[in-house]
């Protein structure tokens, strides 16, 4: 009997079938891997075994027994637990009201506040996690609060563990710690579903793997059976691209931005920047690496004019081109900004108008304090069909568009959408991003490096900066832990994000 | 003075009202109208059975119906829940006027209904339970499994439904008793203070609770601190007017702007900045994709 | 034109069908509402009608307070497109109705003009003060307007109006007849004899139509837009977002202020001791209800103004004017539910639930 098995599942959410009738299943003491691209279907899939989703059709059995479908409680009671990309935990709560929000243990008609301390400090230490079970969660850090998210599984007695992409936002180093774990949980006697784009990680903790691929389940297969080339074979459709030449049609530059001892605090008031410099030359793509949080978000709101800062950056002669987000335009600097639905787009406003934000005090887009219409139409259809963004109408709101077709948007607005600018910081442009939109994207960010632009490229995906950076800096703590090559390896840049790799001189 | 404690009791009921419904996620403006219906729902009850205990009830229930209509538009149609506090209020403004027309005939003021018994301090029941009840509420919200379970919604809904919390009941739960604490806020005034429904009522003071709210921080104590020092505040100023009059000075427009300008000046001066609960607003979609 | 047909059924077009259709709905439970209180709907309707349309005198009623409910519908709608409740046009109105009546006694050519604009300058100043406090003290403007309505109230009619402001003459205890009488210059002419229509109908439409161009054919006004559909974007494309937000709101004001001065200047003719107006709170709705397009806020005020004028009528058969005011309740009602709508119109048109 497996103690959890899916069956014909599928799942739409309006005209898109996210989830097209996918079986599979896994048994006590084994790691099955769910790989997929951005938008296969993998977090639906897991949203539909714990619960939060009701399928359109077909069953999720747990040790036997069907589940009522869209019930998470009933899903708990099954001992099915899932730790998910975007931590479910509340911020102002403490770990261990988090840990038994739900199955509070009671004293009286009260929490049982002691137990509950007890309890989870006791479960974190049984399975070699460290969790301080008083802190309030908003406080910790992002592979604290990843612990507390498996120890809160744990506490509830989960025999199937579900965790969705837990590697995004860990360094080299707390990955291998986290696949240790998962590998210890299985030993233990639990059913672990690991859910990962990270082809390594999954080829060194799975005992199975299952591809699935726009909603479809393409490839189940062993361990011992299969390898990469099999498995990335199987996950895009077509044959096998190879990896995006970075072929350079430009040359690189004198020295356009030139950042010293750029010091800044955080929107918690904690320093984020202390005292990080480097230097981007013109026609070159300076890649940003590092684990989230240690500082790349308040570098790109710096540069764009959207925090203050100490030290000094200057663009080419200009020091005061970050003060505020119109002189940073001016300046002619872009902002592929990391949250694109807040940052980047006036949701309710439609593409056409989207695409004049930022530039539309300027011809076509205006003339004197009115708005030239013609001109924003015309220039909107340019846009469009220059960038591909789907549907290719300038009144569609943006908020009708996909996730894909908004990045591409903000990007035609962005790179093309007035005088072409200097310099471009991207962060995270394709994140969420199916691989068409994703290299339509990356094409658009090297065009403007071959014209003479430099560019900030601000990533967590490795695989992403390799294949487009020239250089990789990376950023420990607010400072730079040194640049390499992209060529460089996995460790050597997991160290330096650790900061434990001396920066070289 | 001793009568600041009876004149609080509306407004601390109400702020009460107003922090369980928004700790929970849901914003309430319509206080106001919930305190009206609470009013005249009192009044009229009270009148028709003879009984204040009973037209209290009868105010509770009304409070607490409209609410219900607020939480169907704001959780089951996910409403713009400003929009929906407005229109209520706009709707109890109107209504209750025409039932106090159709009813008793009256454009001004009910007939005389039962009010409640005084003590020998002059104090009814419901000016000393203000005092309890926000103890009460903060315990509750701070150590129950209810009450963590309301702080858990209203600041990160998803993460209480994927632990089998039932989001969207307990908000609605939450609202409605916030209707019925505001309706109890309302019948205090009819049956408890002036003996009948007078057609201004809650003249303003649901939005003093709100208010209230938000200079409490959104916690029972802090509101109902805030309500008692609003309430001290109008005391004040009906003191000090009586004297001005007496030197023929038409002073009476500043001295009742006051309570209102100093709540604004401390909402501007040091918690203009305080955080409401996240999810404060937000319509909670179960089915959305995260 | 093909731009045109696509345009009609722009999701963007869904607050004015929402709008019509809660306007009709409501409409419909009063009428069940009237029959199920024992008086004849027919009837009841009928009389409403006559007393908003029924005749020249109606008309011009009709029209007068649809000159206001624009205004102050305006206001409201302008500070939602900056993204902002305005709660508090009722106060912003009665400023600049205070405003016009003072300076409406200058006697000096253009009198009529100066007061327009200080009643524009004191409830545009009084919108700016929720605006900053907003912008700079992060004051929800909810609870800000809400309270600076109180104190204009008390204020005014509290201390100025009966004290500093009162007219010479009228007596000490009781100041019922308000501030002293505006010059015959100020005077707003009548339009139509016999009728109370002046010219601040036409004035309050030529009104509308400025700042609709304002909003949708000026840079500015897109700004404005911008800041109300995405804040952070905004600022991210280099817009002052605090300066705008606080530019709308005194706008807001401002729209609110001409209203109350065309109550002084067109009716009333003084402040006058007792000024009940509930224009700024009909506002509110009439915003709500129009759902942020200019067109469908006129309209949304010709119908509360032709239900205003019209309830007085619905007591000859028995029914309190405040009836209309339930209505108007229902009206935003049924507004706030857009979903109740909306599933309904785009199962119609085939569309569905948006991919993230």
């Amino acid at each position: 009997m497996n103690a959890l098995e899916l069956t014909g599942i599928r799942k739409r959410f309006g005209a898109v079938a996210a989830v097209d009738g996918v079986s599979c299943a896994v048994a006590e003491g084994e790691v099955l891997a769910l790989v997929g691209e951005n938008g296969a279907g993998k977090s639906s899939l897991i949203s539909v075994a714990c619960g939060l989703y009701r399928p359109d059709s077909g069953s999720v059995r747990a040790f036997g027994r069907e589940l009522p479908p869209g019930d998470p409680r009933a899903a708990i009671e099954a001992r099915i637990g899932a730790v998910h990309q975007h931590f479910m935990l509340v911020g102002p709560l403490t770990v261990w009201e988090n840990v038994v929000l739900g199955r509070e243990p009671r004293r009286r008609g009260f929490i049982d506040a002691a137990r509950a301390r007890r309890e989870v400090a006791e479960g974190a230490e049984r399975c070699g996690l460290a969790v301080d079970p008083q802190a309030r969660v908003e406080t910790l850090g992002v592979a604290a609060q990843q612990r507390v998210e498996i120890v809160k599984q744990l506490w509830r007695g989960a025999r199937v563990l579900i965790l969705d992409e837990p590697t995004a936002l860990l360094s080299p180093q707390e990955s291998a710690a986290l696949l240790r774990t998962v590998r210890a949980l299985a030993e233990e006697g639990r059913a672990v579903v690991f859910v990962s784009h990270k082809l390594r990680e999954v080829l060194d903790v799975a005992d199975r793997i299952a591809v699935l691929r726009r909603g479809r389940l393409v490839q189940i297969s062993r361990r011992s059976e299969t390898d990469a080339d099999k498995i990335a074979g199987a996950l895009i459709e077509g044959p096998a691209t190879a990896p995006e030449a970075s072929a350079r049609q430009g040359e690189r530059g004198p020295v356009l931005l030139t950042v010293r001892e750029l010091s800044c605090a955080s929107d918690r008031g904690r320093p984020a920047l202390r005292g990080l410099s480097f230097e981007l030359q013109r026609g070159e793509i300076l890649g940003v690496a590092g684990v989230d949080g240690n500082g790349q978000s308040e570098l790109a709101e710096v540069l764009t004019g959207l925090r203050r800062a100490d030290g000094t950056a200057s663009l080419g002669n200009d020091v005061s081109f970050h003060r505020s987000p119109a002189a940073a335009r001016r300046a002619g600097v872009a902002h592929l900004p990391e949250d694109r639905q807040r940052r980047g787009l006036c949701l309710p406003l439609s593409v056409e108008e989207n695409l004049a934000l930022g530039h539309h005090a300027l011809p076509p887009y205006a003339r004197g304090p009115l708005i030239d219409r013609a001109g924003r139409r015309e220039k909107a259809r340019e846009l469009i069909e220059g960038f591909d963004v789907r549907p290719a109408d300038p009144l569609a709101r943006a908020a009708a568009l996909s996730g894909g077709n908004q990045q591409k948007l903000v990007a035609a607005r962005e790179l093309a959408g007035g005088p072409p600018p200097r310099l471009i910081v991207a962060v995270h442009p394709t994140r969420g991003l199916d691989p068409f939109a994703a290299r339509r994207v990356h094409q658009a960010l090297r065009a403007a490096r071959d014209r003479g632009a430099g560019v900030l490229l601000i990533s967590l995906d490795l695989d992403e900066l390799r294949a487009l950076a020239d250089r990789i800096l990376v950023l420990f703590e607010g400072r730079s832990a040194g640049e390499a090559e992209p060529e460089a390896g996995d460790d050597r840049l997991g160290r330096m994000m650790l900061g434990q790799e001396p920066a070289r001189a | 003075m001793n009568l600041v404690l009876d004149f609080a009791a509306p407004l601390v009921f109400a702020a009460l009202g107003g922090v369980l419904s928004e700790r929970a996620g849901v914003v309430n403006i319509g206080l106001e109208g919930m305190m009206r219906f609470g009013a005249f729902g009192a009044a009229a009850g009270a009148i028709a059975s003879g009984s204040p205990w009973i037209g209290l009830a009868c105010g509770a229930l009304a409070g607490a119906a409209a609410a219900a209509l607020h939480a169907l538009l704001s959780l089951r149609f996910r409403a713009n829940q400003v929009v929906s506090g407005i229109a209520l209020n706009l709707v109890a403004l109107g209504l209750v006027t025409y039932l106090l027309q159709s009813i008793f005939g009256s454009a001004g003021v009910s007939p005389e209904a039962p009010s409640l018994p005084r003590d020998r301090f002059g104090h009814t029941a419901l000016a000393y339970a203000a005092l309890v009840v926000p103890v009460l509420f903060q315990l509750w919200l701070s150590r129950t499994p209810a009450g963590l379970r309301v702080r858990a919604v209203g600041e990160h809904p998803r993460a209480a439904a994927t632990l089998g919390v039932r989001v969207l009941p307990l908000r609605a739960v939450c609202v409605v008793c916030s209707g019925l604490l505001a309706g109890i806020g309302g019948a205090t005034l009819s049956v408890g203070i002036l003996g009948q429904f007078d057609a201004r009522m809650p003249a303003g003071q649901g939005f003093m609770a709100l208010a209230a709210v938000v200079f409490g921080r959104w916690t029972p104590l802090g509101a109902a601190g805030a309500a008692f020092f609003f309430a001290a505040a109008d005391a004040l100023q009906r003191h000090l007017s009586l004297t001005l009059h007496a030197a023929d000075l038409r002073l009476d427009g500043l001295f009742l702007a006051l309570p209102y300008a100093l709540t604004l000046l401390v909402l501007a001066l040091g918690i203009g900045r305080t955080r409401a609960p996240a999810a404060d607003g937000i319509p909670y979609d179960p089915e959305a994709r995260t | 034109m093909p731009d045109l047909r696509a345009r009609l059924f722009r999701p963007a077009r869904d607050p004015a069908w929402g709008a019509a259709a809660a306007l009709l709905a409501s409409f419909a439970v009063s009428f069940v509402a009237m029959a199920a209180s024992g008086r004849d709907p027919v009837d009841g309707f009928g009389h409403l009608l006559s007393g908003a349309f029924g005749g020249p005198g109606p008309l011009g009623e009709t029209a007068l307070k649809t000159s206001i409910l624009i205004l102050t519908g305006l206001s409201v709608a302008v500070a939602l497109i900056v993204g902002l409740f305005n709660i508090g046009a009722e106060g912003q109105l009665i400023w600049g109705a205070l405003a016009a009546a003072v300076v409406g006694r200058l006697e000096v050519p253009g009198v009529m003009l100066l007061a327009l604009l200080a009643a524009a300058l004191a409830g545009g100043a009084w919108g700016l003060i929720a605006g900053w406090l907003k912008v700079r003290r992060g004051v929800h403007e909810v609870i800000s307007t809400i309270l600076l309505n109180w104190i204009a109230i008390h204020l005014i009619q509290g201390w100025l109006v009966p004290g500093p402001l009162a007219a010479t003459g009228s007596g000490a205890h009781v100041s019922v007849a308000g501030t002293e009488a505006i010059q015959r210059g100020a005077w707003l002419p009548r339009v139509w004899p016999g009728t109370r229509l002046d010219l601040g109908f036409p004035l309050a439409l030529l009104i509308a139509l400025g700042v609709w161009f304002l909003l949708s054919r000026t840079r500015r006004g897109f700004e404005w837009r911008a800041v109300g559909a995405g804040p952070d974007a905004a600022l991210a494309a280099g817009i002052p977002a605090g300066r705008r937000i606080c530019e709308g709101m005194a706008l807001s004001g401002a729209l609110a202020g001409i209203g109350g001065a065309l109550l002084i200047l067109g009716t009333e003719h003084r402040y006058p001791g007792v000024f009940r107006t509930g224009y700024g709170f009909d506002g509110i709705a009439v915003a709500l209800v129009g759902g942020g397009s200019p067109a469908a806020t006129a309209i949304a005020a010709l119908v509360f103004g032709a239900l205003r004028a019209g309830a007085t009528r619905l007591q000859l058969v028995g029914i309190h004017p405040s009836f209309a005011e339930l209505t108007q309740g229902l009206a935003v009602l049924l507004v706030a539910a857009p979903r109740m709508f909306q599933p309904l119109l785009a199962r119609l048109r085939g569309r569905d639930a948006v991919p993230p």
